[in-house]
Parts: C-alpha cells; structure tokens; sequence
C-alpha cells in the first residue's frame, strides 16, 4: 500500500498521528453529541467557526488560537441565546442554532470574499489538509485531546445521568447549566482540533459518524465510547490509505470512510442475522452477569 | 396527626415567568403519608412538583421542604418522571440506571463503591426486577421501567419521594408492585407525593388528596376531598352527572 511506502516521509507520518488523535477524540465528545442529539448544535458550531478560522488568516494569528477564542466567544453566544434548558419559555434549541449556523458560515464567506487570491488557501480549512499538518498542530491535538479526555472521564458519571434523564439531573440539584457549558466547551476544543484534519464542513462527520455508528451495535455507554474511538481511528487511517493510494483529498476520503461505517451497520443491522450479530455485541438482552459499573 | 410536616405548602402560587400556573396551594404533607395530587390535565400537577424539586419559582405564598426552601432539599428528595418520557435506545443497563439514584451521594469525580453496589441491587429487588439488572433498560416494558425508576429513587434513601404520574400505561402487576413499594417507603417514614389521573387509585390508596385546577379545589383526608360537589367544580364539564348517584370524571 502507498500509505506504508509513504511512511517515510515526515508529513505522511504526522498525517497518520493527527488522524489517529482527533479520531479518538473525536469518537469520545461524538458519544455524547449523540447522546443528547445535539448533531445539529455540532454542526452550527462547525460551521461558525468558520469565521474566526478566516479572521484568524487575516489578522496572522495561529489558526487554532483564532478559531479556539472565536469558538469560545460562540459557545457563549449559543449559551445565552438558548436560555435555561428545559425551562417551559425558553427559546427552541433548533432555530437559535439554525441562525447562528447559517450567520457564521455567511460571515466567514463575506469575509473571505474581501481577500484577493485568498480563496485557494480556505478550501484547506473547509475540507481540510490534513497532509500540510505541522508538528505544532499535533502538539495542540494531543494536548486537546488529553485534556478533552480527563474532563470526560472525571464527569461521566454526570453527564450519563444528564445525557439519559435531564429532569432528574436537575432535579437531583446538580448544576445542569454549568456541565452544558462544560460538553459545549470540550465539543467545540474538538471542532477547533479537527480543524486541520478535515476541515470546519466535515468535522461533523467525524465527530457525530463514529458515535452513530457505535449507537448502532452497542447496549452499554463505555462500549459505544470504545467503539466510536475504533471507528474514528479507523477511518482515519483507512481515508488516509485511499487518498494516499488513489491521490484522492484526504479530508473527503475519511469522511466517506466514516460514512461508509455508518451505511454497512445499518445495512448489517436491517438483515435477517443483524440481530443475532448485535446480541453478540451485547446489543440486545445479554446472559451476562449483572453489573452495576457506573 | 403527630408525625411531624416533611411538606407545607403555605398559600403558595407558581407562576412561569408572568403567567400564573397555579395559586394558593395550602397544606401539609406529613412523614410517612402518600398524598395525590390529583386534577384535569393541566391543572398544575406537574408544575407543582417541579416547584417542590426548585425547577420552577414560587411567586408568592411558600413551599417548604424538610424545613427548608425546595432547592436546598433536593438532595434528600427523589424525583421519579414518566418512564415514557425517556430515550428507550439509551444505552445503558438497568442496573446502571437503579445506581443513577446513588450518584448524588456519591459525590463528584468519585467512582461507586461496593455499598452503592449493593444499595441499588436492594433497591431493584424491592421492585421485583432483580433479574433484569444487566439487562438493557429500553428492552422492558412501560410498567417495569417506571417500577425501575422507582429503584432508582429508593437507592437514593430519600426523605421525600415525588412521583410524576408514575400509573400511566402501566400493566396491572407493575402497578400493584410500585404501589407495595411507595407503601412500604412511606411506612419507613418518607413522605410521598404522586400525581395521578386515577381517582379511584388514588381514593384507595392515599391518606391524603390535592385537588387542582389552577387552583386548590381541596386538600384533604380523601373522603373530604372526593366529593361530587369539589370534583364539579374541579374537573367542570369533565365531570358527568349520573343523577342521585354521584358523577363520572372523564379522562380528557
């Protein structure tokens, strides 16, 4: 395979590091953007985060500098506009985000269109380059990712209960707003970091493909989270493969991996032996011994 | 009564934002008692347990929980919702949902212990669905995920228990096992509060009734409170007359 002939080269090696590190990360936050079906939410944020990328370009910040304060500066714009979740007037979720998604696209747009010969580099941070990657992005993705991933792990418990059964969360008397704040902040470290990857379109893809795919075979949180981790990686590295073999755009070649997850479980799932396969998984109601693991 | 109050409502008025919900709300819910609230659709019920947990503010008048404001309670008051207003893909076990109701105590960042173990498997035991635990919590029926959500509650050891129409659409052998273990919860001392649209469920079962409709209609021993006139004047033209003999709530 061309991949392997190619690992030669330091830029197909940081390729394949940085697809391995946001796949994990992309397939842990992915878990609980399904979780709580907040697909479209990740989809504004990848989209508005457009904006800053290009504003960021403009002025000569760091990519992920610009896009992360941009990023931060939206995730409290998204929190004030939506108001208390779960409060009988406040706004419809879907529309505050349908606005801020179109709007950031737009602005990154009009502001892109105001740069002479600017377009050609934006493709890049649209669908991404993930082969122009620089040893600095992979330190910001590894770090991201560690920190993404002890916030998780510290507050799973937590945000299990919120994912499953929001009233009793609140009810218990847990901060329900303030742990929001926190997945909202870790999603959109993850948009920011997959950023040099596939780009501020695709992202979604990676974030929510993987977890999807792992809704579909799994009956317990930690083994979804362990398999949206697989997939994610796997795609990576099956995307890089085909675009290193065929000269295809990395970017598009891991999402059609991902996407290619999705469509074989589902098709796997819809046959007549989908289901004893998924009860291997433990999909279905499993003769395993009771455990109480949180 | 000489059990002391564990809930005083005290002429207590919800309201959403401006719009007023329910109004002058005035009782006690002593330890040990099962009260229903009991009314129209509409009529306040869910609106008034969630002023109970502090998810809604009291505008005027006061609720009091175990002594306290509703806010300052909720770690020793559990909160069972509707079992159908849950995810049924939601991957998690029916085990891990009974130990949902430990993560309170618990606390942050730790994992459970050997006692929250045992404690949620006593409490999935008390509802008769000790060997479903490993199972997946979408897979039961209506009936048995709410009776597991009433685990979930015991688990949590709570003074006080609010129930959210906990009888809708459930099977008559789940509802004969929720209703032995709120009995057998509030003989341990915890007060209870259940909203229910089953009048007759409630008239047998509870020691005290809340009728609403965006007001108090009554608040009482059932006997008081059940009555022809109080439920006309709840339910309007819900309520239908059967000459001499009384009258028929229908479920709107």
């Amino acid at each position: 395979m061309t991949l392997f002939s190619s690992l030669g080269d330091g830029y197909v090696r940081r390729a394949l590091l940085e697809v391995v590190i946001v796949g994990v990360l992309c397939g842990a936050v992915g878990v609980h953007v399904v979780l709580r079906r907040l697909s479209f939410l990740t989809m504004a944020l990848t989209h508005a985060t457009f904006p800053g990328v290009v504003i960021a370009t403009m002025l000569g910040l760091g990519l992920v500098l610009g896009a992360g304060l941009f990023g931060v500066l939206l995730v409290a714009v998204v929190a004030a506009l939506t108001g208390p979740r779960g409060a009988e007037h406040g706004r419809e979720t879907s529309s505050v985000t349908a606005v801020v998604l179109s709007g950031g696209f737009a602005l990154g747009m009009a502001l892109m269109s105001t740069q002479e010969g600017f377009s050609r580099d934006l493709t890049a941070f649209l669908v991404g380059s993930v082969l122009t990657v620089a040893p600095s992005d992979l330190v910001v993705s590894a770090v991201t990712t560690a920190v993404v991933l002890g916030v998780l792990a510290a507050l799973r418990k937590e945000l299990h209960l919120a994912a499953f059964d929001p009233d009793a969360f609140a009810a218990a008397g847990y901060p329900a707003r303030r742990l929001d704040l926190v997945l909202l902040l870790a999603l959109e470290a993850t948009v920011v970091t997959s950023l040099p990857a596939v780009g501020t379109i695709m992202a979604v893809a990676l974030i929510v493909g993987p977890a999807a795919t792992a809704r579909l075979w799994c009956s317990r949180t930690a083994t979804m989270t362990a398999m949206a981790m697989v997939v994610g990686v796997a795609a990576g590295v099956i995307g890089l493969a085909v675009s290193e073999q065929w000269n295809v755009a990395a970017g598009g070649a891991i999402v059609l991996s991902v996407a290619a997850f999705f469509v074989v479980s589902l098709v796997l799932q819809s046959l007549p032996w989908g289901e004893p396969a998924a009860a291997a998984l433990g999909r279905r109601k499993s003769a395993g011994r009771p455990t109480y693991s949180g | 009564m000489s059990r002391p109050a564990a809930i005083v409502f005290d002429q207590a008025s919800v309201a959403y934002g401006r719009v007023p919900a329910l109004e002058q709300v005035h009782g006690t819910v002593h330890q040990g008692e099962i009260v229903a609230l009991v009314g129209p659709n509409g009529a306040g019920k869910s609106t008034l347990i969630k002023a109970l947990l502090g998810l809604v503010p009291v505008a005027s008048g006061s609720i009091s929980v175990l002594g306290r404001p509703p806010a300052l309670a909720r770690r020793q008051v559990a909160y069972v919702p509707q079992a159908d207003t849950l995810d049924p893909d939601f991957p998690v076990s029916v085990a891990q949902v009974v130990l949902m109701g430990r993560y309170r105590r618990i606390g942050w960042l730790r994992p459970p212990g050997r006692a929250d173990r045992d404690a949620a498997a006593e409490a999935l035991a008390a509802v008769g669905l000790a060997h479903r635990a490993a199972d997946r919590f979408g897979t039961l029926s209506g009936g048995q995920r709410q009776r597991v959500l009433l685990a979930r509650a015991i688990a949590a050891q709570p003074a006080a228990l609010l129930l959210d129409e906990p009888f809708n659409g459930v099977d008559a052998v789940s509802q004969e096992a929720l209703l032995a273990t709120i009995r057998a919860l509030a003989a341990g001392g915890a007060a209870v509060v259940v909203s229910t649209h089953d009048l007759g469920l409630a008239q047998l079962t509870c020691d005290g009734i809340c009728l609403l409709n965006r007001h108090q209609f009554g608040f009482g021993p059932p006997g008081e409170v059940l009555t022809p006139d109080l439920l006309r004047a709840a339910y309007g033209g819900a309520a239908l007359e059967l000459g001499d003999r009384g009258l028929i709530v229908a479920r709107s």
